[in-house]
């Protein structure tokens, strides 16, 4: 598109400036013949018929929107310089993408009836994709097309869709993967390998889980942005409640409010999103508190406490194994060894608190019901090695009885 | 009073001529009271103990007595398991784990009944192998060898359906591969393998079955050919020594004579008695022994939507038939197979009189590769610790048969104007 209509710029303008969209202009914008044309005597699909399979895959074609409701023109005309006559956008640049898509989608009142919001233009002028499209005209960032397709667009729930869970990393990856691009902003291009081994990555590939997060679950999808140091907290608090509780009423949290510990990624990395194994949480401490301090002392109580908690919880896990290998009913085990596991995952929660009496309570809680599991285990495990003992009466009396028939063997048969 | 009683017991046991056996039978007055004057039970006893065995009989002829004996030791903790074995999806599990667990010595009955269903097969395997390298399967004891074979396939039917009983994951899902490997046969193998599992995947209704199988319908079976095997024996006695030619005859030439004719030969009873009565408890020890020292672990509970990560078989013919499978591959199995039953016809062409090893080399060969296979087989796959076949990707279904819907292409997506313009595709001029 290199000669856009007057028209179309100065609403293009008029939108990006902020300005009240125009309920009426907007409505009658993009037809220029108010006619119903058939498929069959539709114009643009003489020359332009490699784009009707893929827009007819989208969701546009579907609510009955056609070619010129979005390029202008006249359909009705088979041609091409009639066609492409009066108000006509052959192929719009990033600007005037924004400025097209948003006729409807920044207007309320159209999108009701979709369920759908309105508010995607004023997001993404708070995104830094925005500020970099709106505020400088850097034609790197993405435009509405770049991540929703320009013709086969569809809704993010459908698993073909670049926005679906499990496409929309890749989708920010096609750009945030490329160094010479993303060299140029001083931003690392290794977010998406980091994010395909995460738990959140793990859970949304491998578990087809999509309530973890994906690109957008953190950073907002018009809207762009890393989250600043003071808000990482709220950020993670959104899915991991309990913990962020836990971790509001520790020490670490006026430090992260004052802006000297990052949050949660005082620990955790960001797109990595690793656990702390259990035996590191100690050096993990070491690295901001000095070593005899007594926060590196609680540190090392605390990595004390999940060891072992773990190692109890394997034991158990173990023992239960043997016994039903053995036979033996385990039903009461494993409701045992739940609840085991549910002090576990409080005791991960309390932990982000460093409230060391809690912690004990929890451990107590925990040790109480792995240790009766392993009791009972071992009762079984005696009982079988008595089992044994029933081997000396059962060779005594056989030999017994070979000793017998041998020596009156003997005796008959002299 | 009483006193005088066991004086009368001990004497009426002392004048009896023969052990003890006899003697408590006459002491209760059956064979000299009025009822041993009508039924004349003292002269059966007489003639059914009082003969003698041929010279040659010895140890190794206990192979036959030792598989009777496990066969009564499965029937006996057959039966005691089944006072507590309940045959249904819901409650075999279970049932199976508070024998186990927690009814008094049901766990060595369990392991007991487990283990003697294994040495079964391995002792038959090895009373047969002395017939065969004796070549007693000569006339005129043919039949006896085809009777023997049949309660061999009896016995194997036995460990099949009492596999599946414990319903845990191994059982499961190793007598799913097995009823798989059954579909495979040739003509009736479909039908077959339909007709035992009852059901599209083994269920409850395969439960059923093989229980009823395994605890009416083979038990009875077992009982009618055992006793033509011992008739058999009884009427056709056992075979000579090898160096002697059977003569093709069908005389007597039996191994038992009566004790009365002065010959050579051994008294069945005592002395025969008491070496069978010192083979039977040595291989009841040795069977509780290995019952206490290497229990049957239990899996667990039968899922079929869950395929264990790897199957642990703990029966010799599915070691075998896996080691089978997975070297020399379903020909192999199959091949293997044919040579076990073509021992079946074994008598049927091999009437030759010749009995010693070197004279019959095609027939000995035949056997050494069966057996040396046997053994090899049995031995690689307890090594085998295998997923299951069925857990392996299958082959694509592409399109049933008579459904030609999966070959037509999409439909088109209407007609398309053919392009007047190649150039000023979507472009103002």
């Amino acid at each position: 598109m290199r000669m856009p209509s007057l028209v179309v710029t100065c609403a293009a303008l008029g939108v990006l400036l902020g300005m009240p969209a125009d309920v009426t202009a907007t409505n009658s914008w993009p037809v220029a013949e108010q006619q119903q044309v058939s498929d069959t005597t539709y114009g643009c699909l003489i020359c332009h018929a490699e784009k009707r399979r893929s827009f007819t895959m989208g969701i546009h074609s579907e609510r009955g929107i056609q070619c010129h409701d979005c390029h202008g023109g006249n359909p009705a005309s088979f041609e091409r310089d009639v066609a492409h006559r009066g108000r006509f956008l052959g192929s719009p640049d990033k600007l005037e993408t924004i400025q097209l898509c948003s006729t409807c989608h920044a207007d309320a009142g159209q999108m009701r009836q979709y369920g759908l919001p309105a508010d995607q233009l004023a997001e993404f002028r708070t995104s830094r994709h925005g500020q970099l499209l709106l505020e400088r005209g850097d034609d790197n960032a993405p435009t509405c097309t770049d991540c929703h397709d320009a013709h086969t667009i569809l809704p993010s729930e459908d698993a073909r869709s670049n926005v679906h869970p499990t496409h929309i990393a890749a989708t920010c990856a096609r750009c945030h993967e490329d160094e010479t691009l993303m060299g140029g902003y001083g931003i690392p291009v290794n977010q998406f390998s980091e994010y395909r081994e995460s738990a959140h990555g793990n859970a949304v590939f491998e578990q087809a889980n999509f309530a973890a997060p994906t690109c957008t679950g953190c950073h907002g999808s018009h809207a762009a942005l890393p989250p600043g140091v003071t808000e990482i907290v709220n950020v993670c608090d959104k899915c991991h409640v309990l913990i962020g509780r836990a971790f509001s009423q520790g020490p670490h949290a006026s430090a992260t409010r004052e802006g000297t510990l990052p949050g949660c990624l005082g620990c955790h990395s960001n797109h990595g999103t690793e656990r702390v194994s259990p035996d590191a949480i100690a050096s993990l401490c070491a690295n901001c508190h000095e070593a005899d301090s007594r926060a590196a002392l609680t540190g090392m109580e605390l990595q004390e406490k999940v060891v072992y908690a773990v190692q109890e919880l394997v034991a158990a896990e173990t023992a239960i194994a043997e016994m039903l290998e053995a036979g033996h009913q385990v039903s009461n085990e494993r409701f045992r060894y739940q609840t085991a596991l549910t002090s576990f995952l409080e005791r991960a929660q309390v932990h982000h608190s460093l409230d060391l009496d809690r912690l004990e309570d929890i451990s107590l809680q925990l040790r109480s019901d792995t240790e009766l599991i392993k009791a009972t285990a071992e009762s079984f495990a005696e009982e079988r090695w008595e089992h044994k003992l029933l081997l000396v009466p059962v060779w005594f009396l056989t030999l017994s009885a070979v000793v017998f028939a041998w020596f009156k063997l003997r005796e008959v048969e002299r | 009073m009483i006193k005088q009683w066991l004086a009368q017991f001990w004497d009426d046991i002392k004048s009896s001529t023969d052990a003890g056996l006899l003697g408590v039978a006459r002491f209760v007055g059956l064979l000299y009271g009025p009822i041993g004057r009508n039924l004349r039970i003292d002269e059966a006893w007489r003639k059914a103990l009082r003969y003698r065995l041929a010279a040659h009989v010895g140890w190794r002829h206990a192979l036959g007595g030792i598989t009777y004996l496990l066969l009564i030791v499965l029937v006996v903790t057959g039966v005691l398991l089944s006072f507590y074995y309940r045959p249904s999806v819901e409650e075999a599990y279970p049932s199976v784990q508070h024998i186990v667990s927690e009814v008094s010595f049901g766990w060595l009955i369990r392991d007991l009944h487990a283990w003697c269903a294994n040495l079964v097969v391995i002792v038959a395997l090895a009373h047969m192998a002395r017939v065969f390298f004796e070549a007693s399967y000569k006339p005129p004891r043919e039949m006896n060898w085809i009777v023997g074979l049949a309660l061999l396939g009896v016995v194997l039917a036995f460990g099949a359906t009492g596999y599946l009983l414990p319903w845990d994951q191994w059982a499961y899902w190793t007598v799913t591969e097995v009823l798989d490997a059954v579909a495979m046969i040739p003509l009736v193998g479909g039908l077959v393998a339909d007709a035992i599992m009852g059901d599209a995947i083994v269920s409850g209704a395969t439960l059923s079955r093989f229980f009823a199988l395994h605890v009416i319908v083979l038990p009875w079976i077992t009982l009618a050919l055992l006793s033509y095997h011992f008739t058999l024996i009884r009427r056709r006695g056992i075979a000579p020594p090898v160096s002697t030619d059977s003569g093709g005859s069908k005389s007597r030439l039996s191994g038992m004579r009566p004790e009365e004719a002065q010959e050579p030969g051994r008294p069945f009873f005592p002395n025969h008695l008491l070496r069978s009565f010192a083979v039977a408890v040595l291989t009841l020890a040795i069977a509780i022994t290995l019952a206490i020292l290497f229990p049957r672990p239990l899996g667990d509970a039968a899922n079929p939507y869950l395929l264990p990560n790897e199957l642990v078989s703990t029966w010799v013919p599915v070691d075998v038939s896996l080691a089978l499978i997975r070297f020399t591959g379903l020909w192999g199995l199959t091949v293997f197979s044919i040579l076990g039953l073509s021992l079946v016809l074994l008598p049927v062409f091999d009437r030759r009189p010749e009995r010693a090893l070197r004279q019959r080399p095609v027939a000995v060969a035949f056997g050494l590769i069966f057996y040396v296979g046997f053994a090899a087989a049995w031995i690689v796959g307890q090594q085998i610790r295998s997923v299951p076949p069925s857990a392996r990707p299958q082959p694509e279904i592409v399109g049933e048969e008579g459904s030609p819907g999966a070959e037509l292409p999409l439909p088109e997506l209407g007609p398309t104007p053919p392009v007047p313009n190649p150039e000023g595709a979507g472009r103002e001029p």
